[in-house]
């Protein structure tokens, strides 16, 4: 820690010509300010422009200038059904992916750390789905559910279960959905829970063991709060990462069947770009930019993550 | 005595057979889904559209390789990918760089540091979806849209904040003295970055640069929106585009999709001990 907060003036300035002298000494600004730059352009300046977006309504039509509404966009979005379904639809999906994704990862990592531990190529190989392009991952569980002649149909009819349409199927899509998310990003967890537990220190473990404490006890009394802050960054990540799924409900269902799968992103998407209601859009993507903000902060507060 | 010895062996291998079938059973699952991409991108239409499935490609075919890069754009698409994850690669490496070492090595007034390094990754957390709309009236009104310069920019967003992050973190690992000691020797400030620091950070800003690749690689959201055109449109667009509502031609998205995977395949092995680190950053993705 100490030795990143050494500053730059260990050294004297050497003679040289003035602009270059006028940069030396500015360097730490010189250096962070392309950056800097850039991120309020890209970031703040269109959540600033958003906002000024959302009180409008925006027509398709680039002639005609925009119309102030002033909270009408906002106020539209408490009886906007195709909003609630969407909503609901996000969290349902956040929920139950993340919790999959977290019991799954933290299951095998406690089960082969001491295993894995050695076996990189192994590893490196169980890492694989979550770097493939969420479209690559897309397709691939297309065929894969395809009712006709998918895959997975052939093995529930040689397990002698009945056929289904998957990501076809008003109840099951989600549940498709879900599946292909919780193939892609098991592995993410695991390694990060792999990592954890590799900084796991000994001693209290040699201690807990003289005293007799059961492996439960060990579990919950020392590796669960060792682990506290990798869990937090990784659900964190998972979650910040399911509010936004896009790829996979825009290849496997469309948002279908009967918008059982239309999460907030396909929403903002079909209403900015099908129904080119632009002012409106923004409403709701500045909704999912609060709701973001408030869970990470909350988040991070909750488990200490500050810094 | 004994008996409890024996129950405790007993024990100990049913544990080592149940990690071991657990690791077996877990490297199928990971595994099969990308075999059977791989499976179908060999098969003749009807040997994909067979009932029972065809468990390997037994009349292996490069037909959907050939329709899909020879006589479709998808070599062009991959192109577009390639050269847009190139140019947002160099801009993100760059910048970021520079950045990271700023905030690795330099005090600046008031926390700001602090405060600084943690707002350049919040942007990292901000949903795409988001800034799209203002991007897409930006790309619209300086005539960008289409364009891959538009989708570097866009992508920059993302990137640029992960790249920071992972030098800063690099370059904090680095020990401090060989920088003084080349200013101590003469070096100005930046010559003690660009002569000392940077060689050494070498090994960071390879996986740095493999991540940001990956990233832009993958990107599908802010591609859709931003071209509509074969000259700009990436490789996850074009592989969408064969998926329409009346027909999808399995046979060609298997191929695409399943060479948009070979180079992330051997990417993930060239960053084999980066993975932890970049992946947390990596994995706020746009």
């Amino acid at each position: 820690m100490l030795k990143s907060e050494s500053g730059p003036l260990t050294a004297p300035l050497r003679p040289g010509g003035g602009l270059e002298r006028w940069a030396e000494r500015h360097l730490r600004v010189l250096m962070l300010a392309p950056t800097v730059l850039i991120l309020l352009g890209l970031t703040i300046f269109p959540s600033i422009y958003m906002f000024y977006a959302a009180v409008h309504k925006i027509s398709p039509n680039p002639d005609v200038p925009w119309d102030f509404v002033g909270p009408g966009n906002f106020v539209r979005l408490l009886s906007d059904q195709q909003f609630h379904v969407a909503l609901l639809n996000t969290v349902v999906f956040t929920v139950s992916a993340v919790t999959a994704e977290f019991l799954l990862g933290l299951g095998l990592a406690l089960l082969l750390d001491k295993y894995i531990r050695r076996m990189t190529f192994l590893k490196t190989v169980l890492m694989i789905p979550m770097m493939l392009p969420p479209i690559a991952v897309a397709i691939t569980w297309k065929i894969i559910y395809e009712p006709q002649f998918g895959v997975l149909n052939e093995i529930m009819y040689r397990l002698g279960l009945p056929l289904q349409a998957w990501a076809g199927d008003v109840d099951l899509a989600m549940f498709s959905i879900i599946v292909a998310d919780v193939w892609q990003w098991t592995p993410f967890i695991f390694l990060l829970m792999l990592a954890g537990l590799a900084s796991l220190p000994v001693e209290p473990y040699e201690a807990a063991e003289l005293d007799g404490a059961s492996s439960w006890r060990q579990f919950w009394d020392l590796t669960v709060p060792f682990l506290k802050p990798v869990i937090a960054i990784a659900l964190l990540l998972r979650v910040m990462d399911a509010l936004r799924l896009f790829d996979l409900v825009f290849i496997l269902t469309g948002g279908g069947p009967a918008d059982r799968t239309k999460v907030l992103s396909l929403y903002i998407y079909q209403v900015a770009y099908r129904f080119a209601d632009v002012g409106y859009a923004a409403a709701i993507s500045l909704f999912v930019l609060f709701v973001t903000i408030v869970l990470s902060t909350w988040f991070m507060k909750r488990m200490r993550l500050a810094e | 005595m004994t008996t409890i010895r024996a129950r405790s062996r007993t024990r100990e291998v049913f544990i080592h057979l149940s990690a071991y079938l657990t690791i077996f059973v877990a490297l199928v699952l990971t595994l099969f889904p990308i075999y059977w991409i791989a499976a179908n991108s060999f098969k003749f239409d009807i040997d994909i559209f067979a009932v029972p499935p065809e468990w390997l490609p037994w009349h292996p075919t490069l037909k959907h390789y050939d329709e899909a890069f020879i006589q479709r754009p998808f070599l062009r698409y991959a192109l577009n990918s390639f050269l847009v994850a190139m140019g947002t690669t160099i801009v993100s490496l760059v910048f970021g760089t520079m950045a990271g070492y700023a905030l690795a090595r330099f005090s600046y007034p008031w926390e700001w540091r602090k405060q600084i390094s943690f707002w350049i990754l919040s942007t990292r957390m901000m949903p795409p979806i988001v800034s799209i709309i203002p991007l897409y009236l930006f790309f619209n009104y300086f005539d960008m849209l289409n364009t891959k310069s538009a989708l570097i920019v866009a992508y920059t967003a993302f990137n640029l904040p992960f790249a920071t992050w992972m030098m800063k973190s690099y370059f904090q690992d680095l020990p401090v003295e060989l920088e003084e000691a080349a200013m101590v020797d003469g070096d100005t400030r930046w010559g003690a970055f660009l002569h000392v620091a940077l060689p050494l950070a070498r090994p960071g800003l390879a996986a740095t640069a493999i991540f940001c690749l990956i990233i832009s690689w993958n990107e599908f959201l802010l591609s859709l929106i931003i071209t509509l055109t074969e000259q700009s449109q990436t490789l996850p667009i074009g592989i969408a585009g064969r998926v329409t509502q009346y027909k999808t031609y399995w046979g060609e998205i298997s191929a695409a999709g399943f060479m948009a995977c070979v180079p992330i395949v051997i990417f993930a092995f060239m960053v084999q001990k980066h993975l932890v680190r970049g992946l947390s950053l990596g994995a706020i993705k746009g």
